[in-house]
């Protein structure tokens, strides 16, 4: 069933966060919410970090927000009538640092996401400073669609979209800082990470027939450039809108909520997905990883993780052991 | 050997085309960059030695089309034995940019600690003690007028010869801030191209311009296109020198960069400090060089 909203109209605040200035942003936030609600806003979505900047190293216990915190719940409490997707440190009560994004409506703290995977490879170095998150849901919410939020590198893993797609979300949130790099002269719109991220949210959209909303924040945090480019695909794939590089501002684009079901029906991956495959083959996998049991598609020779033994190609239907069929 | 050069190159140096950057995107984030770093340092002017060198020259109107001219100083600090033409070099961006300059002869300096003795003579310290006595020099005159005029210093180096090692610690390489840093040498000629650096400075052989005649190449021996993407086959994209070997670099070569990499990484890293105490700079105390409280402003 699809709520009372035939169009969702919503705002991407492609916003430079300063870095460790909690109670700057908060403003900028605020005033982000009124412009937004002033234009007839459904939903607000803010940038990984947007509250505290991204490069907090050992800021980030000093900017850390507890979920009762009185100002996340002044940022809440300016959601009356409105979504709003905002991200901050959060603090648990065992202590633990999370990359966060909440969904605030109507006055409450609707659902908070962890993020999942911290990328702490090449220039990235979040496991050191923050905990990875455990849990990924999809949540209903006042638009009438089911509401699945991701971080950043969350959407650099398959499961992720699929999983929110298949429990329940038709617009996929996904709140970036995601740093600019690789100006090679042959790259779409001469930046090798919005050809990537481009790619990815295309494949998203499409494969899960679901809005797919990229939040990405701009602004400059030490040698890092961060390149905006914030989307909106549309369920079969296609480009929305594309807010333009580099530039802050607030973003409104119109999103048919009939589009999600004249897809779904059209191309009806969702209803054909096969999740107890997945189930059953995954949950072998993971018991075959931790040594539980045999690796049954491995050439008897292979070594951990590797199904192939160097120099001996794959000569029979994998799952077929050479004894059987020797 | 390398590629050929991009469309929009002009004839006037060679670009190979797996080194070809989007012009327009750079100016972009290089633009923001130096605005970034100037605003979260509460500074709004900059300090810049202007060699009359491809470098420093693309700094400045870089650093010109990021804040407006008006907020740039560029100083020309020749050595008695520099080129003239260099300092036209130099004097024409200046006339072209319309920025503030000082002209600071750095000679007195260098002869004052090391007397006149010429390179050459038995008695003279070796070109490479002055060369790097000089940058140290230029470096000491930027941060005296980084406090008259109020600016940042900012840096002119460039990645090809941060790689190689082909710069003095504490001398050319010290600066505030560097937008070009992470650009190979022929990078730099493509943006400045872009950028409307003078024909002139474009097309003439990159020098340390330590004694007359003097040019990169032929004192390394090599050549930057040739090096340039032999640096981004092993460098950005990772390949085994067995790899570029195969791609058509000579071996010899291979391995000698290979050296002068390896060999200069202490210039590219702050300087350790002894572990001691329970929370240590740079080890186990680890801020962003600018955060709430650290701006003058």
């Amino acid at each position: 069933m699809l709520g009372p909203m035939q169009t969702i109209r919503m705002a991407l605040a492609q916003m430079a966060p300063a870095l460790g200035q909690l109670e700057a942003n908060l403003s900028r936030h605020h005033e982000f919410l009124e412009q937004a609600r002033g234009e007839g806003a459904d939903l607000v979505v803010f940038p990984e970090l947007g509250l505290t900047g991204y490069l907090l190293q050992d800021l980030a216990g000093e900017v850390a927000m507890r979920l009762d915190d009185p100002r996340l719940a002044g940022l809440a409490a300016a959601t009356e009538g409105l979504s709003a997707v905002v991200s901050f440190v959060e603090e648990s009560a065992d202590h633990r640092l999370f990359i966060a994004a909440a969904l605030l409506e109507d006055g409450r703290l609707a659902h908070v996401h962890r993020k999942l995977f911290l990328p702490t490879y090449g220039l990235f170095d979040e496991g050191r400073f923050f905990a990875a998150g455990d849990v990924l849901r999809a949540v209903p919410s006042r638009l009438g669609v089911g509401v699945g939020l991701a971080i950043c590198e969350d959407f650099w893993h398959l499961s992720v979209p699929q999983i929110l797609a298949l429990d329940g979300a038709q617009i996929l949130i996904n709140v970036s800082s995601s740093p600019g790099r690789d100006l090679a002269a042959t790259n779409e719109v001469g930046l090798g990470t919005a050809t990537s991220w481009r790619t990815v949210m295309r494949t998203y959209a499409q494969l899960t027939t679901s809005y797919v909303v990229f939040c990405n924040r701009v602004g400059v945090e030490e040698s890092i450039s961060f390149w905006g480019g914030s989307e909106v695909i549309a369920p079969n794939g296609a480009l929305l809108f594309g807010a333009p590089l580099y530039d802050e501002g607030l973003f409104f684009v119109d999103l048919p909520t009939a589009d999600i079901r004249r897809e779904r029906i059209g191309l009806p991956l969702l209803r054909d997905e096969r999740p107890e495959v997945q189930l059953r083959e995954i949950g072998r996998i993971v018991a075959e990883r931790a040594g539980l049991a045999p690796d049954s598609t491995s050439d008897p020779d292979a070594e951990a993780g590797l199904d192939v033994a160097p120099g001996d190609p794959v000569a029979r239907p994998i799952g077929f052991h050479r004894e059987v069929h020797g | 050997m390398s590629g050929p050069a991009a469309a929009d190159a002009s004839a006037a140096f060679e670009l190979p085309s797996e080194l070809a950057i989007d012009t327009d995107v750079a100016r972009r984030v290089i633009g923001d960059f130096i605005r970034g770093q100037l605003q979260q340092a509460g500074f709004e002017r900059l300090v810049l030695g202007l060699s009359g060198g491809i470098d420093s020259g693309l700094v400045a109107y870089l650093a010109a089309e990021a804040i407006g001219a008006e907020r740039l100083m560029c100083v020309l600090m020749p050595y008695r034995t520099s080129s003239p033409a260099s300092r036209a070099d130099a004097e024409e961006v200046v006339r072209r940019l319309g920025c503030a300059s000082e002209v600071v002869d750095i000679s007195p300096m260098v002869d004052g600690f090391y007397g006149e003795a010429e390179a050459g003579d038995p008695a003279a310290a070796s070109a490479l003690r002055r060369g790097n006595f000089m940058a140290r020099m230029r470096m000491s005159v930027l941060y005296d007028r980084s406090v008259t005029f109020g600016g940042l210093v900012i840096g002119t180096g460039n990645k090809t010869e941060t790689l190689i090692g082909y710069t003095t610690v504490f001398g050319d390489s010290a600066c505030a801030f560097n937008p070009i840093g992470d650009l190979y040498k022929s990078q730099v000629r493509q943006l400045s191209a872009a950028v409307g650096v003078p024909d002139a400075i474009l097309r003439k052989a990159p020098s340390a311009d330590l004694w007359p005649g003097q040019t990169d190449e032929s004192e390394a021996g090599f050549s930057y296109p040739i090096l340039d993407r032999l640096l981004f086959w092993r460098i950005d994209k990772r390949r085994s020198i067995e790899e570029v070997v195969a791609l058509g670099f000579d071996r010899v070569l291979v391995e000698r960069v290979d050296r002068m990499v390896a060999g200069a990484e202490f210039k590219r890293q702050v300087p350790p400090i002894a572990k001691l105490g329970p929370r240590t700079t740079g080890v186990d105390y680890l801020y962003p060089r600018r955060r709430p409280g650290s701006s003058r402003g």
